[in-house]
């Protein structure tokens, strides 16, 4: 999310990912920064933190 | 006459012996070697790996130079960056695990990883393949590579896929080392980071 929002701030970005505990398949796009989709739907995004 | 008979075998002996560590020896030496091709996808790590957020895994890095996609060849050059420590400190903070495998390999281990710490049945290659979304033959080539590093071992006797994973592999928490986020970008340039 920090990359996201300061180095390619200005990039539409995809993120393929999972979470440690999980097998499935994550997938977040980004645009200029923005969280444009989330794939499942049953994501969750936790935006911030330090 | 006994005694040049013996003699003669320890000699045999002696010559298998030399031939057969010999051959260890080329065997180790070619392990050691990169084609040309592969010694580009560990340049290109390398720069990659000065990114301040890169942690970019072997696959992407042979997408990126034009190798052509091969466990053999993504093997070998795994193989070199978990003998070559020295290489880049990344690979000392993340574990070499993390920049060998693939993100599918990553999910496929977490699969038996999860099942085996939980005391729970061993997953059958069907089920691995439905909870991580991949087809039957590629669960099978994941788990020749985990096995290829050591991190799953066959054994029937667990029922399922038939590999046990690692002890090494239970118990650490939250496992960093099957950490992958893969970043795409427009312009097509792909890496991971952690």
């Amino acid at each position: 999310m920090l990359l996201v929002s300061s180095k390619l701030a200005d990039e539409k970005v995809i993120v393929d990912d999972s979470s440690p505990e999980s097998t499935a398949r994550i997938r977040v796009v980004f645009d200029k920064g923005k969280l444009v989709s989330v794939e499942p739907s049953s994501t969750i995004v936790f935006a911030g933190g330090g | 006459m006994l005694k040049p008979i013996v003699g003669r075998r320890l000699l045999l002996a002696a010559a298998c012996l030399v031939l057969l560590f010999a051959t260890i020896g080329q065997a180790a030496d070619r392990k050691d070697r990169l084609t040309d091709k592969e010694k580009r996808a560990i340049d290109y790590l390398v720069h990659d790996w000065d990114e301040d957020y890169s942690a970019t895994s072997v696959d992407l890095a042979m997408y990126a130079v034009g190798v052509k996609q091969s466990d053999e060849t993504r093997f070998h050059i795994g193989s070199y960056i978990k003998q070559h420590p020295e290489l880049h400190e990344v690979t000392r903070r993340w574990s070499w695990v993390t920049f060998v495998l693939t993100a599918d390999e990553k999910r496929i281990a977490r699969a038996l990883i999860n099942a085996q710490r939980d005391a729970k049945p061993a997953p059958s290659i069907a089920e691995i393949a439905k909870a991580v979304g991949a087809s039957d033959d590629r669960v099978k080539r994941a788990l020749s590579m985990l096995a290829h590093y050591e991190i799953i071992k066959a054994d029937p006797s667990v029922g399922g896929a038939g590999f046990r994973v690692e002890s090494r592999y239970l118990k650490w928490e939250p496992r960093l080392d099957f950490l992958f986020h893969t970043v795409t970008l427009a312009g097509g340039r792909k890496f991971n980071t952690n």
